[in-house]
């Protein structure tokens, strides 16, 4: 296993965007950073990760939005019908092989807002094609199942959940937080990054090891981060100094 | 467990008078057919002056149903201080006011929400909740309520927040000449605390009618600031004498062609998205333009036209020019 580090980082931005989840996609086996935007953008995925996954460096259909296009996990990348050719084929070049890279079909072209996931569950948009639903059980290996957050159908916009945890829309009532949980078989809380954002999966991008959260995430909304989604179990580490100066004294 | 948002720790904000006559204007808005969502609002004038003209960026209806196929829906909007809850809406607004480089754009929004005497956001008039906004509300807090933003900082009292140092340092970089960025230097080193920063954003869409009534606000509310506010240091610091802007427009890449006669647009130099540069610029003791690296707009009509930066230096003594002029240009 390679030695697990738990950074929560923070301090990001894509060209003054603070929604790390629109310009990147982290999984356990890859993370895929989109190109443009400062160097600083993706020296921070690489020097966190570098050693562990590959990070590699793509558009989406020409676009810089993939982490709001595609949807994978340590199975597999599912790419819209809008990707070219040379982006299939330079994603499948730089992703191990044991993960399936397969561009799909589908109407609702979002990937990424319409569909979240980890390693064994995916939640997914009420309209997405029934083809499309095969497809994501066969390549992704998950189970998959038809849902809405706090009434948004956007379900990949309003979550964000690794193989540990999870972060949904803040105003989801408890019964609906119970009836995820127990689909997705991880420990959920509603929540906001970003000071006070509901689009989670914009704000940040997580998996089972460390998260990257926007820089206007707040110290509160940062430690509800690093609980859920387990981060801190480990030795107390490298929690980058931008971040130790930002922290806001107040909590809630 | 819901996670509330930090509010930055603020002062109480100085008493000040009412803002004045809450100009909310009716307009109404046209349905079209194209699938639209709370964020798509076309708004277009109500004083039916004929202008037929049915793009998709900009219609005008007249009170006579002439467009069948059209709802029209009624709109009211009004102007509200500034305050910790707008912030996700005027950071979309002022999120490419530099360029693309990062830079203290959060500190930047945070200074904008603190100062409550002098600036304005504009909003659909339902969205104020008297209730306030410490629960998170019922309502979605949705970006898009907020229309618009105007204010004026004055570049010595602020002078040492690092978004304010970011902003000179980025003003200075991308000044070209030599004689102007001397002046610029001086505007932004030994003149500032005579200097305000103004700045005014506002979705492209937005009713050309309420502009004037923005630039209003703002300069009521600065000269009220100078008698109201509770220091004579305060005071003093909204006795502006000069005034900085720093706006986009568009400049044409080649030359006219000839047969450009069909698009009246393509003859334009320059294109001026905020009608009110244009007066800005013409009355101006100074200004310089200077390329925008960030990703150019993919619109088709505007494929020959890049966008560039515009600064402007404009006295204070010369805006009741420019008010008067902003009116005449709006009331054609």
């Amino acid at each position: 296993d390679p030695v697990l580090c738990y950074v929560v980082s923070v301090g990001i931005q894509f060209e003054n965007n603070c929604e790390v989840g629109v310009f990147s996609k982290l999984t356990n086996a890859y993370c895929l950073v989109a190109i443009g935007g400062s160097e600083n953008f993706y020296s921070t995925f690489e020097s966190e990760l570098a050693d562990v996954i590959p990070v590699v460096k793509t558009s989406i259909g020409g676009t810089r939005i993939i982490g709001r296009l595609c949807v994978g996990n340590k199975n597999g990348l599912l790419l819209p019908h809008t990707t070219t050719d040379q982006e299939l084929q330079h994603l499948r070049n730089c992703i191990p092989d044991q993960v399936v890279v397969q561009r799909i079909d589908e109407r609702l072209s979002a990937l990424g807002n319409c569909i979240s996931c980890n390693d064994h569950v995916a939640l997914t948009h009420p309209d997405l094609d029934k083809a499309t639903e095969e497809l994501i059980a066969d390549v992704l290996g998950v189970e998959v199942f038809r849902q809405t957050i706090a009434g948004n159908i956007l379900v990949g916009s309003y979550c964000a959940f690794s193989n540990r945890g999870g972060l949904v829309h803040p105003h989801t009532s408890i019964e609906d937080l119970d009836e995820l949980s127990t689909l997705l078989q991880v420990p959920l809380v509603a929540g906001t990054v970003n000071r006070g954002s509901e689009v989670i999966a914009a704000g940040m991008t997580v998996n089972d090891w460390t998260a990257f959260c926007g820089s206007d995430t707040t110290a509160t909304e940062l430690s509800v981060i690093e609980s859920v989604f387990k981060l801190r179990e480990g030795q107390p580490t490298a929690i980058v100094d931008d971040m130790r100066k930002s922290l806001i004294d107040s909590y809630v | 467990l819901v996670c509330c948002p930090d509010t930055a720790g603020m002062p109480p904000p100085p008493p000040k008078r009412a803002k004045q006559a809450e100009p909310s204007s009716d307009m109404e808005e046209e349905e079209e057919e194209r699938p639209s969502s709370d964020a798509d609002e076309e708004l277009s004038g109500s004083d039916g002056d004929g202008d037929s003209d049915s793009s998709p960026e900009c219609s005008s209806s007249d009170d006579d149903d002439a467009s069948q196929e059209m709802e029209t829906v009624q709109a009211d909007f009004a102007f509200f201080d500034p305050k910790p809850a707008d912030f996700h809406g005027v950071r979309l607004l002022l999120k490419t006011y530099l360029d693309s480089k990062p830079w203290d754009l959060t500190g930047f929004v945070d200074l904008v929400l603190e100062q409550t005497t002098v600036g304005t956001v504009v909003k659909m008039a339902e969205d104020e909740d008297e209730d306030g906004e410490a629960n998170g509300g019922d309502k979605s807090d949705d970006d898009g309520d907020l229309f618009g933003l105007i204010t004026v900082l004055n570049l010595g009292r602020y002078g040492e927040n690092r978004c304010i140092k970011d902003l000179k340092e980025y003003l200075l970089a991308v000044c070209g000449d030599k004689d102007t960025k001397e002046k610029l230097k001086s505007l932004l080193e030994d003149k500032a605390s005579t200097v305000g920063l103004l700045v005014c954003r506002r979705f492209v869409n937005f009713p050309y009618e309420m502009v004037p009534k923005m630039y209003d606000s703002l300069f009521d509310e600065v000269s009220w600031a100078t008698e109201d506010e509770p220091t004579q240091e305060l005071q003093d610091s909204f006795r502006f004498k000069q005034y900085l802007l720093l706006v986009r427009i568009l400049e044409r890449k080649t030359p006219p062609k000839q047969k450009a006669k069909n698009n009246k647009d393509e003859d334009e130099p320059v294109i001026y998205p905020k009608l009110e540069d244009e007066i800005f610029r013409e009355l101006s003791s100074w200004s310089f333009t200077f390329p925008i690296r960030a990703e150019q707009s993919a619109q088709q009509e505007l494929k020959n036209y890049k966008e560039m930066g515009l600064v402007m230096c404009v006295k204070a003594d010369v805006i009741p020019k420019f008010r008067k002029k902003l009116e005449a240009l709006v009331s054609e």
